[in-house]
């Protein structure tokens, strides 16, 4: 609940989503600002006319997506840091997100950083395009992140801390890192199936809970392709591991 | 896109790959393997991996040696960049009933008898190699200790890999949907990503080969049947060798990775192409376990999966050309042993290809040795 935990329901994102084939068409705002409040700076700051007119200094600011061309100019007046922008004509299976970043250190333009939600949790491997951070950003730098298209609306935060480095276990049942999951996808080994054949990841008592989905990531990011695109592996019984012992039944059997 | 090739193989197996590499090693251009899904995702992939000497037809024994001697040398003779896990900890065969015990003595002097170092074990003795083992439940053991097991993933990768270097092409992901034939011959092989021009196709597809010989209009005296299977997690190492038993149906084997691998067959298996897991499979194979191996009831279950024996009236795989058809030559009927036999089928298919004289003499292993009535039943099967 957005008044309790700060963080948007999935209903408050969908009213302020555009529709898809204006996310395709190139960079647009995203004005994730749920609560009556009395601030305007948003409107004020738009050359484009694209936020309409706040007649009540506690109304909302409502977007016209046909009419803001993205340029982001507002992200960096909310006090809020509720604006972001979002291309995802950016590449072929990457999105740009741009966000408010009020930290120091700033990302390092080129590095890797972990993409967050709004909660705060990991969700990809995201690379800083570039930092903006002159006077017209007045102390609030903004941050582009390159992420893969599929979380151009989940990625809002950053962590400086590459949580997808090649040092870090993908796989905790075999320890298996995602830097040898890569040069098993560089040697050719381009489905799931096959790394966990090769790899063991997957193979483990978790059955691939963990570490699937990061691998699907990765094959996605490698591949050029999209998330959707890349096929899972076979789940196969049972769920949860359970002994040899308590197959048998019976009484003598914890 | 259209191609041509020199040879055609059905099947991205243990098989299949082995012939391509052993083909390519020969000198032989242009082959092209053709696998429906990833490497090793039929039977091979699916299989306990366990391999052995011990059989009880000449054939058999001469054919397991054969592979088992390549597996000791095999990531250095495919230059492997990995491992392919080869250990070899033995086969305990385990007796429960007299008629068991004598066949038994027969197929050790015949084993003796081809160099493979099997011996006869009482049941204390065969304790001391499994001590885990409630050895009042046997009355007889064999023990070969070339015998083993390996990483069916790997093993089929190092010899695709082999012999992609040697410029094989392996189509995956790709789905043969007709073999044309004019004039008797086969001419090529249509498949979901093109037409292949060629005059020789070998049929390696596992469970699915009397699919592909009915592509020529060939039926196949095979069937398909379901095998079961399960891994536990892993656990230090305290089995050497496979555990197994004809009688009381069980296969069971620690892999060097620590996990249990163990399969059992059924009786009342339907004849189809199903790969599906059954309930009633953990429960049999649960009971079978523990009872020969009572502390393994402390191991979880991981996983449980199944595939295909494809399955011939003799128990022995078909190999080489058929009558009806020029150019189309058949790897299949392995009865649950392909992946065992992976390197000495490369070499005779190879062979069988190439017209060369065989290295095993294996032309009564043709498909017609049905009709003429002339059956070399293996008794030794799980």
């Amino acid at each position: 609940m957005l008044e309790r935990t700060g963080v948007p329901t999935k209903e408050n994102i969908e009213s302020v989503t555009p529709l898809k084939e204006r996310l395709s068409k190139g960079p647009v705002a995203i004005i994730e600002c749920f609560q009556e409040i009395p601030c305007n700076p948003c409107y004020t700051s738009c050359k484009k006319g694209a936020i309409k007119e706040l007649i009540d200094i506690n109304d909302r600011p409502i977007l016209d997506p046909e009419k803001c061309n993205g340029c982001g100019v507002c992200i960096s007046n909310c006090p809020g840091l509720a604006i972001f922008v979002v291309d995802e004509s950016y590449s072929e299976t990457e999105a740009l997100v741009k966000i408010p970043y009020e930290f120091v250190p700033l990302p390092k333009e080129g590095s890797f950083v972990t993409g967050l939600d709004r909660e705060g949790k990991p969700v990809c491997r995201a690379k800083v395009e570039k930092v903006l951070n002159t006077k017209a950003q007045d102390r609030t730098p903004v941050v582009s992140l390159i992420v893969p298209k599929e979380f151009s609306m989940t990625v809002r935060f950053l962590s400086l801390n590459d949580h997808y480095s090649d040092n870090t276990i993908v796989c905790r049942c075999e320890e298996i890192t995602l830097g040898e999951i890569r040069e098993y996808i560089r040697r050719g080994y381009q489905s799931l199936e096959e790394i966990k054949r090769i790899s063991r990841a997957g193979m483990g008592p978790c059955q691939g809970r963990t570490c699937s989905q990061l691998i699907m990531q990765e094959l996605a990011a490698a591949t050029g392709k999209r998330l959707s695109e890349i096929k899972m592996s076979a789940f196969r019984p049972p769920a949860v591991p359970i002994k040899l012992g308590q197959l048998l039944g019976g009484d003598d059997h914890e | 896109m259209n191609k041509t090739a020199s040879v055609v193989i059905v099947g991205g197996g243990i098989s299949g790959c082995a012939i391509a590499y052993t083909l390519a090693k020969k000198g032989v251009k242009d082959i092209v393997v053709i696998e429906r899904d990833y490497l090793s995702s039929g039977a091979t992939g699916r299989c306990g991996a366990g391999v052995r000497m011990q059989w009880g037809t000449e054939m058999n024994c001469r054919l397991a040696k054969y592979s088992i001697e390549f597996f000791e040398r095999a990531n250095e003779e495919l230059e492997y960049e990995y491992d392919i896990e080869f250990k070899q900890g033995g086969y305990l065969i385990v007796a429960s009933t007299e008629k068991e015990v004598n066949q038994f003595k027969k197929n050790i002097a015949l084993q003796n008898s081809l160099g493979i170092p099997s011996r006869l074990l009482t049941p204390k003795e065969a304790k001391e190699i499994v001590p885990h083992m409630d050895e009042t439940k046997i009355i007889a053991a064999t023990f070969n200790p070339k015998d083993g097991h390996l990483n069916p993933f790997h093993t089929t990768q190092a010899y695709a890999n082999a012999a992609v270097r040697l410029g094989v092409e392996i189509m995956k992901y790709a789905t043969v949907t007709g073999i044309k034939v004019e004039n008797g011959k086969v001419v090529g092989v249509q498949t979901d990503k093109g037409y292949i021009s060629t005059p020789v196709v070998v049929n390696a597809a596992g469970g699915y080969s009397q699919l592909i010989a009915k592509m020529v209009g060939i039926d196949l005296p095979v069937y398909s049947e379901r095998h079961q299977i399960l891994v536990t997690e892993p656990v230090a190492p305290m089995q050497g060798p496979m555990f197994m038993s004809f009688s009381l149906n069980i296969y069971c084997q620690q892999t060097p990775h620590g996990s249990f691998i163990m399969g059992r067959g059924d009786a009342n298996e339907p004849r189809d192409l199903r790969i599906t897991s059954s309930w009633h499979f953990m429960e049999e194979m649960a009971k079978t376990c523990t009872e020969l191996l009572p502390p393994l009831k402390e191991l979880r279950v991981v996983r449980q999966w199944s595939g295909l024996y494809n399955i011939s009236p003799d128990r022995q795989p078909i190999y080489g050309p058929v009558k009806e058809v020029e150019g189309f030559y058949l790897a299949c009927g392995y009865s649950g042993h392909g992946f065992m036999f992976g390197p000495v089928t490369g070499v005779v298919m190879a062979e069988a290809i190439l017209g060369e004289t065989p290295t095993i003499p294996v032309h009564m292993l043709d498909k017609d040795r049905f009709e003429r009535g002339e059956l070399l039943l293996e008794p030794s099967v799980v």
